[in-house]
């Protein structure tokens, strides 16, 4: 049964709270580059972006990151993806929708080092569910909900799925 | 129906009705203009020693019950309507506005044009008032010689510390005027809340073990709070979470060195639209206030603008750059009001959870 545990509003305010945390703790946003994880966390990414450049009037780059090819459970070679931005020397804020066993983090920090020296990597995740199977946690969590293994996560955003909300099935 | 009348310092005179108690009164008159929630206005501490005209036609029509006050009695020192409602169908009501302010001693007088009232307000700005049986020149020598308190927060605040209990989050209130509002929806996220009064000092503060501070919507001016408070306020901010509300808001303001001054028109009421610059949504929520942060000396602050009131453009929110502590100028408690504002409230009781760890 698919359940909805997260409202477009609330998903709202989630990112709205992990927007003023990120200002909270780089003590603003000087040198700052987002950097989603494809697909959902580009998208999560520009949402928290666009608040961002709302509060402090100035444009943050968003970069796109797509992980496929440095994936721990696929075997066949794919071509290594540049990212977009430049995070050399940056402060990058890497975001993706869900936080799991951490080995999409693992990959997506192996890809961003491929691409330059960022000066400091902060986590961001719309929803972290637990089970991690590396030692990596996120600094900026909008909803932490315990989970089964059993159980699926979806995370909807408006531009993909038409909506923004989080099920539980 | 017994004659009384409603005299302004400016040497106005507004004939009416006597209802409620048959005192004399007097103090600061000031207009509101909600449609509702009369006696949560009444009863709002923020109104503590006023004079409140109600701009709406007819109050009274849901009589009074107790789940709608604000604090343990009205507030306010007399009550200004065009009407009053003698008959309520409410099945709610305990007693009439009438019996309500009898039994409090607190003067009321009906049939007064509150319209034109207000615009003559709106051109005078607030001024002292008094509801008497005679306007003669003694009740304006009287009205005259009145000096007006600044130690309403000292009036108001608890002179001693107390809890409402709760199973969740540790949450302190410095009392500097407390509704029962914030009490409520502290209580909905079951936060074991306990309140001290104004003068509490860092030791009884810290010595409570607390997850966050609230930092009460007063009534008064913030200036008149004595600057240890400040003090106390720099130094919470840094080490736990802290949301303020009306005055809370301004002395967060000044403690982060923003300036506060004086609004040459007051806002009283719930149909201003607010916006939260961060998502450009528009709300609405009751406001009631008197004073307003000054927009030309944030820059530089610690401090940035979260939310404005698009009418006149004033700061309605503010949040520290370094520490998890904000504030709202507007009521987010609901009591009366919109209830689409009541996000703060969650925000701040998020901010509590993430310190807990949980």
């Amino acid at each position: 049964m698919v359940k909805e545990i997260v409202d477009a509003m609330a998903m709202q305010r989630a990112l709205t709270r992990i927007t003023y945390e990120i200002i909270e703790k780089n003590k603003g946003i000087n040198n700052l580059v987002i950097v989603g994880i494809k697909t959902r966390g580009v998208y999560i990414g520009n949402h928290i972006a666009e608040r961002l450049q709302q509060l402090e009037s100035a444009e943050i780059p968003v970069g796109q990151l797509d992980i496929s090819s440095y994936r721990d459970d696929l075997n066949e070679i794919t071509d290594k993806q540049p990212l977009d931005v430049n995070v050399d020397g940056k402060r990058v804020i890497l975001v993706d929708d869900v936080l799991y066993t951490g080995r999409t983090i693992r990959a997506a920090l192996d890809a961003l080092m491929d691409n330059g020296r960022p000066a400091v990597v902060n986590l961001a995740v719309l929803v972290d569910r637990g089970h991690r199977e590396l030692p990596i946690r996120a600094d900026f969590v909008g909803k932490n909900i315990p989970t089964s293994a059993m159980e699926r996560i979806q995370v909807n955003v408006e531009e993909i799925d038409g909506r923004d909300s989080v099920e539980i099935e | 129906m017994t004659k009384r009348y409603l005299i302004l310092e400016d040497g106005s005179i507004y004939e009416g009705e006597a209802f409620g108690a048959p005192a004399t009164t007097f103090g600061e008159i000031f207009f509101h203009t909600a449609m509702t929630g009369y006696q949560e206005i009444m009863t709002n501490p923020i109104y503590h020693n006023q004079i409140v005209v109600f701009t709406v036609p007819i109050i009274g029509a849901a009589g009074i019950n107790h789940r709608a006050d604000e604090a343990i009695g009205p507030m306010v020192k007399g009550v200004v309507v065009r009407e009053i409602a003698e008959v309520s169908t409410n099945r709610l009501q305990t007693m009439t506005v009438h019996e309500f302010l009898l039994r409090h001693n607190v003067p009321g007088i009906s049939q007064i044009d509150t319209r034109a009232l207000t615009r003559h307000l709106r051109e005078t700005g607030s001024q002292k008032a008094s509801i008497v049986d005679f306007p003669d020149d003694h009740a304006f020598d009287q009205l005259r010689a009145l000096v007006l308190t600044n130690q309403e927060v000292q009036q108001t605040s608890t002179p001693r510390a107390y809890v409402n209990p709760g199973d969740g989050a540790n949450v302190v209130v410095l009392d500097f005027g407390l509704k029962n509002g914030i009490l409520r929806m502290l209580n909905d996220y079951d936060a074991n809340v306990t309140v001290l009064p104004y003068n509490a000092t860092l030791d009884e503060v810290l010595n409570l073990d607390p997850d966050g501070i609230v930092l009460s919507s007063g009534p008064g001016d913030p200036h008149a709070v004595p600057e240890s408070i400040l003090e106390l306020i720099r130094t919470l901010q840094k080490q736990l979470p802290l949301f303020g509300i009306g005055l809370g808001h301004e002395l967060f303001a000044l403690a982060n060195g923003v300036d506060v001054e004086v609004m040459p028109i007051e806002h009283h009421g719930m149909n201003h639209p607010i916006r939260e610059l961060i998502t450009n949504r528009i709300m609405y929520a009751t406001q009631a206030q008197g004073y307003e942060i000054s927009t030309s000396s944030i820059k530089g602050t610690d401090v940035f603008v979260t939310h404005v009131d698009l009418t006149d453009g004033s700061i309605q929110g503010l949040r520290h750059r370094n520490y998890p502590a904000f504030s709202v100028q507007f009521f987010p408690d609901t009591a009366p009001g919109p209830v689409e504002a009541v996000e703060p409230f969650d925000d701040f009781m998020d901010m509590v959870t993430v310190r807990r760890g949980g």
